[in-house]
């Protein structure tokens, strides 16, 4: 009898419980789950949806079809050295700019605004912004020519056009990693760079031996999250070049190339391929850096 | 208490559950009430029968452009007092956009299409074949025929053109008097002597170019056909890194590269031709009847003629660029959508429509009453109609065109030499073609 009554009350309290899971589950798996699986099914079909319907299975054609795809090879290309360039650049410029917010300032609430800006200013502003910065005759060729320099085709230009777009986008996400290392950075009791001081260690030194081994937790962070965020570049090099990746494919990124085969030419099943591709790959960089960030865990 | 709170939460669920079908519900409903209207309107094939709502969507332009838009539909409503027209701008990738809703069943009654991209839709089977809606007043042989035949397969049209225009020579009458020429350039050795004399430096750079070019497929179709050359061949697959092709396509390439004499909009901080040609950072260009008005509007003292487009190989040559009315297959009003298309590609409402000289009228008849054969500016770009190749090349050329402009621009700026680089956008085209069959 009291067995039975606590059977009930614990069906009931799981299903009090999932009631109020219920719209997060139904928002999640109409918006994420399902979209996830039906991508999946895309990527093993050939798909045409506008006229008439039809969905054909061909098995792992889609994807053998990327090996001849020169042009998924140059957007992944483009997209992995992007990621290399901007990580390393972005975590490092967030550091210091956490350090110098971290420092006893005066108006640091002010400072703390100002670069926080760019985070949340909406990225297809910004890229406006830096259009006409990187215009011909923009801010950035007057800086460059008035200080002896020669200014460059920025947007037209395909051995620059990347660059133009990688430092912007370095420019803008460096602020969201400060504000974690910010946080790190408090964590960091006082008494420790105390004693280091007593020591006889300069700033430098106490950077190099106590701040940086001591956010490394938040630095991971900022490398994991960069790399899933510079390998699903599409905004900025969409704006930049109108959509078409150009020039000579120089802007073009994997998440543009599903967009350009999904809504341009309408190949759903291809372009579902690829983003099954693009998130495997991003999978394998998590488990190597995972893999390297235990290992070092060990020593 | 546990309980009861229970309850209530139940019932907020149910609550919640039960809006969100009425919802669902209530579309339905709104559907199949059109879908009525639609079907009791057909046998009667009365237009006063019932009131119906007909969607049409375009690209935005200009606010001038847009009133005269409204104004020619505001007269559409008052001659079909029944149809209301919801119009919708689409303000960007506006082909992207319609696909997506085609595809959602989401498709306007009526729309925009360009030349280039009705092979495609064509292909596709989701437009309308209008000639079952074609009456004897209509008249379609008033149309410029190369216009109709853009939006015609074996022999079945899908759409009218509403407007078109070709590309003519802007050149800058204070820059060629200062270099001391007196006539625009007829052939392209002419336009090559002019452009060097009419560059301008300062210290090593470029403030002025002589001739302001666009490195784009869509603006060098015909310079790819001057020597007999061709963008793709009958099974769609590209051809434009032919010898012949090459021949003209160098003309355009070395102006820049050899003479330094020619540049793109972007090099000097111009978003497009017209742009570059108002700031007077080029001193010719090659642009359609959408610039006059641009120029009209920002650059009001900007002293400038037009002219046909220099010869090549001695034969005259340009493009023409061409949108038209189409019908949604699955529209639910097909009797009004007709009505509207046939009033806005008639004689009257593309009257009002080309009134103003934004666009040019697709009809001879119109042409002739609103004078622009003889207008000072707009008669270059009228000429150029009996001998422009229209902008369309079956239903690849969105790939053909993406490949091309690719290297088309990475040779234009000097990185690679023009045979390889077209080389390698034909092959890299080909073999996008063939993987998508």
């Amino acid at each position: 009898m009291t067995q039975a009554s606590s059977w009930k009350k614990k069906l009931r309290n799981n299903a009090t419980g999932y009631m109020f899971l219920l719209p997060t589950i139904l928002v999640l798996g109409t918006f994420l789950f399902l979209p996830v699986f039906y991508s999946l099914y895309l990527s093993g079909h050939k798909v045409n949806l506008l006229g008439e319907v039809s969905y054909k299975w061909v098995g792992f054609k889609n994807f053998t079809r990327m090996a001849a795809d020169e042009r998924a090879w140059i957007a992944l290309k483009n997209t992995a050295s992007f990621a290399l360039f901007v990580v390393p650049l972005q975590t490092a410029f967030a550091i210091l700019l956490a350090v110098i917010l971290n420092a006893k300032l005066r108006f640091k609430n002010f400072f703390r605004i100002v670069f926080f800006m760019p985070t949340v200013t909406s990225s297809a502003v910004l890229s406006l912004i830096f259009m006409w910065i990187y215009n011909s005759n923009g801010l950035l060729n007057r800086v460059l020519e008035f200080i002896g320099l020669h200014g460059y085709n920025w947007l037209g230009d395909p051995a620059v056009a990347m660059k133009a777009i990688m430092l912007m986008n370095i420019w803008s996400t460096a602020p969201f990693f400060m504000v974690v290392f910010l946080a790190a950075l408090q964590d960091i009791p006082d008494s420790l760079y105390e004693s280091a001081m007593l020591d006889g260690a300069g700033a430098w030194r106490r950077f190099i031996s106590i701040t940086l081994p001591l956010i490394k937790p938040a630095t991971f962070f900022a490398v994991v999250m960069g790399i899933i965020g510079t390998f699903q570049l599409f905004d900025q090099s969409y704006i930049f070049s109108a959509g078409s990746g150009g020039p000579n494919n120089s802007t073009l990124t994997v998440a543009l190339l599903i967009y350009q085969y999904a809504f341009k030419n309408l190949d759903f099943g291809y372009a579902s391929a690829l983003a099954v591709m693009l998130a495997a790959v991003i999978m394998i960089v998590t488990l190597i850096q995972r893999m390297l960030f235990a290992e070092e865990k060990l020593n | 208490m546990m309980k009861k709170s229970g309850v209530v939460l139940l019932s907020l669920m149910l609550a919640v559950v039960l809006m969100l079908s009425a919802c669902g519900k209530n579309e339905g409903n709104t559907n199949t009430g059109t879908a009525n209207s639609g079907t009791n309107q057909e046998p009667a094939k009365e237009p006063t029968a019932e009131n119906v709502t007909v969607t049409l969507a375009g690209w935005g332009a200009s606010p001038e452009e847009q009133d005269l838009l409204n104004q020619t539909l505001k007269e559409f409503e008052t001659k079909y007092p029944n149809v209301k027209v919801k119009y919708e701008v689409i303000a960007d990738q506006y082909m992207d956009v319609i696909k997506t809703r085609l595809i959602g069943g989401e498709g306007p009654d009526v729309f925009y299409l360009d030349a280039f991209e009705a092979p495609g839709l064509i292909d596709k089977n989701v437009l309308e074949p209008l000639d079952g809606y074609v009456t004897p007043e209509f008249d379609v042989a008033d149309f410029e025929q190369p216009m109709v035949d853009a939006f015609k397969q074996e022999g079945v049209s899908y759409g009218f053109p509403k407007d078109f225009s070709t590309l003519a020579m802007f050149y800058n009458k204070k820059d060629f008097a200062e270099a001391g020429i007196t006539t625009p350039p007829t052939t392209w050795e002419e336009l090559q002597a002019d452009a060097i004399k009419l560059t301008k430096k300062e210290g090593n750079k470029t403030v002025r170019y002589g001739f302001g070019v666009a490195p784009e497929l869509a603006r060098q179709m015909f310079m790819i056909q001057a020597f007999g050359g061709k963008v793709s061949d009958a099974e769609g697959n590209a051809t434009f890194a032919s010898p012949e092709a090459l021949k003209g396509l160098e003309l355009v390439t070395n102006m820049h590269s050899v003479d330094k004499s020619s540049g793109e909009p972007k090099e000097v901080g111009a978003g497009w031709g017209g742009e570059m040609f108002g700031q007077g950072k080029a001193s010719i260009v090659f642009e359609g009847n959408w610039a006059i008005p641009f120029l009209e509007s920002n650059y009001k003292d900007l002293e400038y003629g037009t002219a046909e487009l220099p010869t090549v190989n001695g034969t005259k040559g340009t493009m023409a660029f061409t949108v038209a009315y189409v019908m949604n297959k699955e529209s639910k009003q097909k009797e009004a959508a007709w009505q509207l298309i046939s009033f806005l590609t008639g004689k009257e409402g593309m009257k009002t429509w080309t009134s103003k000289g934004f666009a040019l009228p697709t009809r001879k008849s119109v042409a002739q009453e609103l004078g622009y054969d003889k207008d000072e500016l707009r008669s270059a770009i009228v000429a150029g109609a009996s001998y422009a190749t229209p902008w369309q090349a079956g239903s690849t050329l969105p790939t053909v065109m993406s490949n091309f402009n690719n290297q088309f621009v990475d040779t234009f700026m000097g990185n690679s030499k023009l045979e390889d680089a077209m080389k390698k956008a034909e092959d890299t085209a080909n073999k996008e073609i063939a993987a998508a069959k």
